[in-house]
């Protein structure tokens, strides 16, 4: 299982930079990064990082509110028209998503799409019997 | 000659008689008082009697009331008169603690009625007008209290009720309107909708005079309204426990806010040492009603702080005039017309799991118009990076509280350890309102 770490976030300044000051200091690399926004004053930071468990315990201890999400990430060709053949995948075995980034991967000149689903378990399986190959966590997290 | 007071006997009349009426009054009502549960134990025990106020500064000998003694005295600890012979009560809010509950008879409604016409009329409204009173009606007083004193007036009323902006000026093109009653801070948002339709409330409609009430302000905002309406606005005074509004109100000469001293005995005090203070000094309002059967109170602890305006008004009154209300002596605030403590809105968060027990409630002033901001920290191990829970938390919050103290609140979600950790007794209250009064 593959996991995403999300923090609540104030929309103030240096709130952001004081995550990423934890996590430098627990030797977290960050592999993709992306934020909600809304209209409240606050956000969500969603970090794909190369060990989960490790930044939500560093974080965690901090008090900061973080928890680890589950998610889904998918292979994709790093050409034109690859997100969008793998996105015509995605919308055939009718998964739909919340959130999504993607990251690319270079020595395979490929790129994985991450997906934040509302229900892990049944999207995992409607994907795969479309034949997608679901990655694994070492690919995910990996350099 | 044309009227030029609601009632000469009792307005004009010289302190001399007015203190007479009093001691008559205050004897009257210790007479009704000792036929309730809790003044009856308490005077047995003090030793106090009918008719044994000689002259009034003998008031000072009665104790005082405070709310919690009407809290813990609820329902009827405070009532004179069989359940048969009230027609009405109105009570606070809430549902954290025992609601402040006022029973009426129909000698206190009609009395009631009196002073509320008495009131409008000293500032300058005629049976000629038509009323729109733009106030919630049900348990608050501002609706009903209005009511029976537009109608014993005899203009003609519009129980319009409060909110949706355009129905009200729909009413009042529709009817001529020529006064309206709201609190102050509902006036901007309304004068806003009239900018939105294109229409001047200075062209467009009839009014000469707006109440203005159930909320502090300053003289400022007060001209404010005046000048955005192009009208006259008096200032009211009410609480509650002295009925509701018709307290004390401002004359046609707007300096000051004449209290009803025949209805009710009025004290300024020092809150820390409890003795009187001269005329022009500030200190506690306590009130004693005079003119009330079913429940009378004796030495009521308002709270609220204001002065004596030492001299006499122009207008020929001999009632006094107190000042605005210039600030509490409890953590009590008032917001879109509501009493709220900030001990209702702890009660709330407290059986919300999600958050913690560290919150903040800024008072502040958008756009003309005052607004409750409620900061509430999110416990982390509850948070799943989920948006929509977030904002389902948020709109769960903001229900919660606003059918607690009936103002709607802006909640902000924040993070832990956000909110300062005082030394001591937490500050949960910041007023930045512009409207002068901490």
């Amino acid at each position: 299982m593959a996991y995403e770490v999300s923090i609540f976030l104030e929309n103030k300044i240096g709130h952001f930079e004081r995550i990423t000051q934890i996590l430098k200091k627990n030797e977290i690399n960050i592999r993709t990064m992306s934020i909600n926004d809304t209209s409240n004053g606050w956000g969500i930071l969603n970090l794909l990082v190369n060990n989960p468990q490790k930044a939500y315990k560093a974080l965690e201890a901090e008090g900061v509110s973080v928890a680890l999400k589950e998610i889904i990430a998918l292979e994709m060709k790093d050409e034109s028209g690859g997100l969008h053949d793998l996105l015509l995948k995605v919308a055939q075995a009718k998964v739909n998503f919340n959130n999504a980034n993607g990251r690319i991967i270079q020595e395979t000149k490929s790129a994985i799409l991450i997906l934040d689903v509302p229900d892990i378990a049944d999207s995992q399986k409607k994907l795969m019997e479309n034949g997608l190959q679901i990655l694994d966590d070492e690919k995910i997290y990996g350099n | 000659m044309m009227k030029e007071y609601w009632q000469e006997e009792l307005e004009v009349s010289s302190r001399s008689s007015l203190e007479k009426l009093q001691i008559e009054r205050l004897n009257k009502t210790i007479e009704y008082a000792i036929q309730s549960p809790y003044y009856n134990k308490l005077f047995n025990k003090k030793g106090i009697s009918p008719g044994s106020i000689k002259n009034i500064a003998q008031i000072q000998d009665l104790p005082f009331t405070t709310k919690q003694d009407l809290r813990n005295n609820f329902p009827y600890g405070f009532l004179t008169l069989p359940k048969k012979e009230i027609i009405r009560l109105h009570s606070s809010s809430g549902t954290t603690g025992n609601p402040t509950v006022i029973f009426h008879n129909r000698h206190d409604i009609n009395s009631w009625a009196n002073l509320m016409a008495r009131s409008l009329f000293c500032a300058g409204v005629r049976d000629t007008d038509v009323f729109q009173n733009i106030s919630g009606y049900g348990l608050f007083t501002g609706g009903l209290g209005f009511q029976y004193g537009i109608e014993a007036l005899g203009c003609l009323s519009i129980p319009a009720g409060a909110g949706n902006s355009k129905r009200q000026i729909k009413l009042m093109q529709d009817y001529g309107t020529t006064v309206a009653h709201a609190i102050p801070s509902y006036l901007g948002r309304l004068y806003e909708v009239f900018e939105q339709e294109n229409l001047d409330p200075k062209k467009n409609t009839q009014l000469h005079t707006l109440v203005i009430g159930a909320e502090p302000h300053t003289e400022e905002q007060r001209q404010r309204i005046e000048a955005m309406f192009g009208v006259k606005a008096y200032n009211s005074f009410g609480l509650s426990e002295m009925n509701g509004p018709g307290v004390a109100f401002e004359c046609t000469y707007q300096s000051g806010l004449h209290i009803w001293e025949d209805a009710f005995y009025v004290e300024i005090i020092d809150p820390e040492t409890l003795q009187p203070v001269p005329d022009g000094e500030y200190g506690e309002l306590v009130m004693t009603t005079l003119d009330r059967e079913a429940m009378p109170l004796i030495r009521y602890r308002t709270r609220d702080i204001t002065r004596i305006i030492p001299g006499k008004c122009k207008c020929g009154r001999v009632h006094r005039r107190i000042d605005r209300i210039t600030g509490r002596t409890d953590d009590m605030f008032i917001i879109k017309g509501c009493n709220v403590f900030p001990m209702q809105i702890e009660g709330v968060l407290l059986k919300i799991p999600e958050v913690g027990s560290d919150y903040l409630i800024t008072l502040e002033t958008v756009n003309d118009v005052d607004e409750m901001v409620v900061e509430v920290e999110v416990k982390p191990n509850w948070f799943s990076g989920d948006i929509r829970k977030l904002d389902q938390l948020t709109k769960q919050i903001t229900t919660q509280i606003r059918d607690e103290v009936l103002a709607k609140p802006i909640v902000k979600l924040v993070e832990k350890g956000s909110i300062p950790r005082a030394e001591g007794k937490a500050v949960r209250v910041a007023d930045k309102r512009n409207n002068g009064l901490k």
